[in-house]
């Protein structure tokens, strides 16, 4: 058993036409034992700005406290994904045991919105996806569902459903993940 | 005030290395970085330097990222291939580079490869291999064209042609098989375009596509994705789901543009905006 | 594929795992190191650029040829054993310190300065160093000297010193061999014969042979391509030729059911 997979729990971001999407299971655990089934893991940033945290819940409190007290201002999320990625490698040799996933809409010159969505590994290393990222006790199985249901350009009504339906079916086989899920869409 | 509380000495945070010590003293493992176990090469050729690597970026056995850039920027002339732990050669690159500007800057010249070399493996010996970065360097400065290798504790090796990752048997027995002095441009491409593919088709550890960069006196040619070997084939079929498919609970809508409304308080009278 | 583990990032050093070796005679020193570096298990095989003995050409050499005759001043030179990056670091050190004193003196540096020197930093930071070297060279106050550095410190004048992890099986070689008052010629036969027998013996040294010859005039480079290195006895059939085995031909073949 690591640490990342001492409390649960898994979230998953997706890109979709001109909208993005971030979901995450509810479960805490202390192990095998469930400790609450409404955990919030995904926290919003700015308005146009998500991000989940799975892995060891007390870092997860830790990381929101700091990001509330240190950005209470618009931010840009490819900002805020470096950000992220240089408070994680602060800690390169004593990090902290998560992988923040990020989903948001950035502005364009022309002032339209553009979607975006990254995910670093526990010391800071981004990655930027064009399709989806995901992360967690279930990531493997993330993986491997979204891979299979993710399309190109889909709406906002229908990348609610793959993005539900690709968490809801993975984290069924996920011991650590569950007890439902809750789905973000910009 | 505000920034007294943010402020934070520079370098690395050992903070939680007491907390994560007593977990691991419980069982408890540490978790796996993103690693990149990588084919990276770079080779010589008749007036420049040619850089190659895969874009896989790996966690354990599952791909982490399918198309990662490992070519990093040091300057407009020098370029770094990474392989190792991913954010390490993220970080280390991005802080030379910096470091080169600066140099750059306050000297008034262009920096030279060894400056960068220099600072490479003066960084990673003071790490003793724990900041994990295996490199590729090369570029060409005043000297003429210039490569390296930097290996993680921080011995370099100057060749006319170099590989590193896991991939670099297969990549170094492409070279040792085709490398020639005065290559042209044309035929060192090749060449570099053949050892990544070696690396991607024979190693694990490597995959997707191949990035190149090409280094000449007074011009830099990025080439991303020059070769896609592996792309995916159309889907046939939609797997998209009927609308209404997940049987939500309740719905929260968010509104992000908001809607003011003034109301004047006393008899006064409307500003006059003529 | 080996995924980088947060704990294991210490495997996987570059070591030099070297037969070294410097000589002194008359008039100067000769050093001499075989051309293997690897890593873990594999040999990372590498080519260098060579500059020719005389002429000031550069030339390309398709040899697995690694430099571990490393500069330290205009007249001394040191050959490395141990962890590349350590080596190449204390070399670095040692360069600069040199540099300083002789432009701060007007001087060159002794030999014995510059040894003391680098003997001064493998023992202070001996717990965090696996570094064997040997510092050799010319200079007006002493003429040609040998100094050898082992692993944990340690300061020892020597009129031929051998190194790394191939020296073990020459020792008595260089015992049996070794002759005061021999010329430049003859001295690096020596060197070029023991390095060839300590590479045949010795799986982590081997590909060629590249020496230094260093005397008040110049530093003379030297090389041996790995397949022109001195032979020795190789050792022939100790039980005689193999019979040839006798073929039967009227044995049928097995039947086989189809």
């Amino acid at each position: 058993m690591s640490i990342m997979q001492y409390n649960g729990g898994s979230v998953i971001a997706m890109v979709g036409k001109d909208c993005v999407a971030i979901a995450s299971d509810l479960r805490l655990g202390n192990q095998a034992l469930g400790i609450s089934a409404n955990f919030q893991k995904i926290f919003p940033v700015s308005d146009r700005i998500y991000l989940g945290l799975p892995g060891l819940a007390t870092d997860v409190t830790t990381l929101v406290n700091m990001y509330t007290i240190k950005e209470e201002r618009e931010i840009e999320p490819e900002t805020f994904a470096h950000l992220v990625s240089s408070t994680l490698y602060e800690r390169r040799f004593g990090p902290y045991f998560i992988e923040p996933v990020m989903a948001g809409l950035s502005k364009t010159p022309s002032g339209s919105f553009k979607p975006f969505i990254a995910a670093t590994d526990l010391i800071g290393c981004l990655n930027f996806a064009k399709d989806f990222v995901v992360a967690g006790t279930a990531s493997e199985k993330l993986f491997g569902v979204a891979e299979g249901l993710w399309e190109p350009d889909m709406e906002p009504e229908d990348l609610f459903e793959t993005i539900s339906q690709t968490m809801l079916n993975a984290v069924d086989r996920d011991a650590y993940s569950g007890w439902g899920v809750v789905v973000h869409v910009m | 005030m505000a920034a007294a509380s943010v402020y934070s000495s520079p370098g690395f945070d050992f903070s939680n290395q007491i907390r994560n010590n007593f977990l691991t003293d419980k069982g408890l493992p540490l978790p796996k970085a993103t690693s990149t176990g990588t084919t990276i090469v770079g080779c010589l050729f008749d007036d420049g330097i040619i850089l190659g690597a895969d874009t896989r970026a790996t966690e354990g056995p599952i791909v982490a990222d399918k198309n990662c850039e490992k070519i990093h920027y040091i300057t407009e002339s020098i370029r770094c291939c990474g392989a190792g732990t991913a954010a390490d050669t993220e970080f280390v690159t991005n802080l030379i580079s910096s470091n080169m500007e600066m140099h750059a800057l306050t000297h008034g010249r262009k920096p030279r490869v060894v400056t960068a070399m220099t600072m490479l493996k003066q960084y990673l010996f003071r790490y003793q291999g724990h900041v994990g970065a295996a490199l590729v360097l090369g570029g060409v400065d005043s000297t003429g064209p210039n490569l390296f290798t930097i290996h993680p504790h921080g011995s370099t090796d100057k060749l006319p042609y170099v590989t590193m990752g896991s991939g670099s048997l297969a990549a170094m027995a492409v070279f040792e098989s085709g490398w020639k002095a005065n290559m042209s441009r044309e035929d060192a491409l090749q060449l570099v375009k053949d050892a990544i593919a070696a690396g991607i088709f024979n190693d694990l550890g490597s995959g997707s596509n191949i990035d190149a960069c090409i280094i000449t006196a007074n011009h830099t040619e990025m080439l991303r994705n020059v070769e896609m070997p592996n792309e995916r084939a159309k889907k046939e079929k939609s797997y998209g789901f009927r609308r209404g498919t997940t049987d939500w609970k309740s719905e929260v809508i968010r509104k992000l543009v908001l809607s003011e409304e003034v109301t004047p308080i006393g008899g006064g009278d409307a500003m006059d905006t003529s | 594929m080996d995924h980088i583990d947060m704990q294991q990032l210490k495997s996987g050093e570059v070591n030099l795992g070297t037969s070294i070796m410097a000589v002194q005679f008359e008039g100067g020193v000769v050093i001499g190191a075989d051309s293997r570096t690897t890593t873990g298990s594999y040999i990372v095989i590498f080519f260098q650029i060579s500059v020719d003995s005389g002429a000031s050409e550069h030339r390309l050499q398709a040899n697995r040829v690694t430099d571990k005759l490393t500069y330290l001043h205009d007249r001394i030179y040191c050959c490395r054993s141990g962890s590349a990056a350590d080596t190449q670091a204390i070399a670095d050190m040692g360069h600069y310190y040199l540099q300083m004193q002789a432009q701060t003196l007007g001087t060159a540096p002794t030999i014995l300065t510059a040894a003391a020197l680098m003997e001064k930093m493998c023992y202070t930071n001996k717990d965090q160093l696996s570094a064997g070297i040997i510092v050799a060279g010319w200079d007006k106050s002493f003429g040609p000297s040998v100094y050898n550095i082992p692993l944990g410190g340690g300061l020892f004048r020597q009129p031929w010193a051998i190194g790394g992890s191939g020296s073990t099986y020459v020792y008595g070689y260089c015992d049996a061999t070794y002759q005061e008052g021999w010329g430049r010629d003859q001295t690096v036969e020596f060197v070029k014969n023991t390095l060839a027998l300590a590479m045949s013996r010795d799986g982590s040294s081997g590909g060629c042979i590249r020496m230094c010859v260093i005397t008040e005039d110049n530093v003379e480079r030297l090389f041996v391509p790995g397949d022109q290195l001195p032979r020795f006895w190789e050792g022939r059939e100790v039980l005689g030729e193999a019979k040839k085995p006798q073929i039967n031909r009227d044995v049928v073949p097995m039947a086989v059911e189809a």
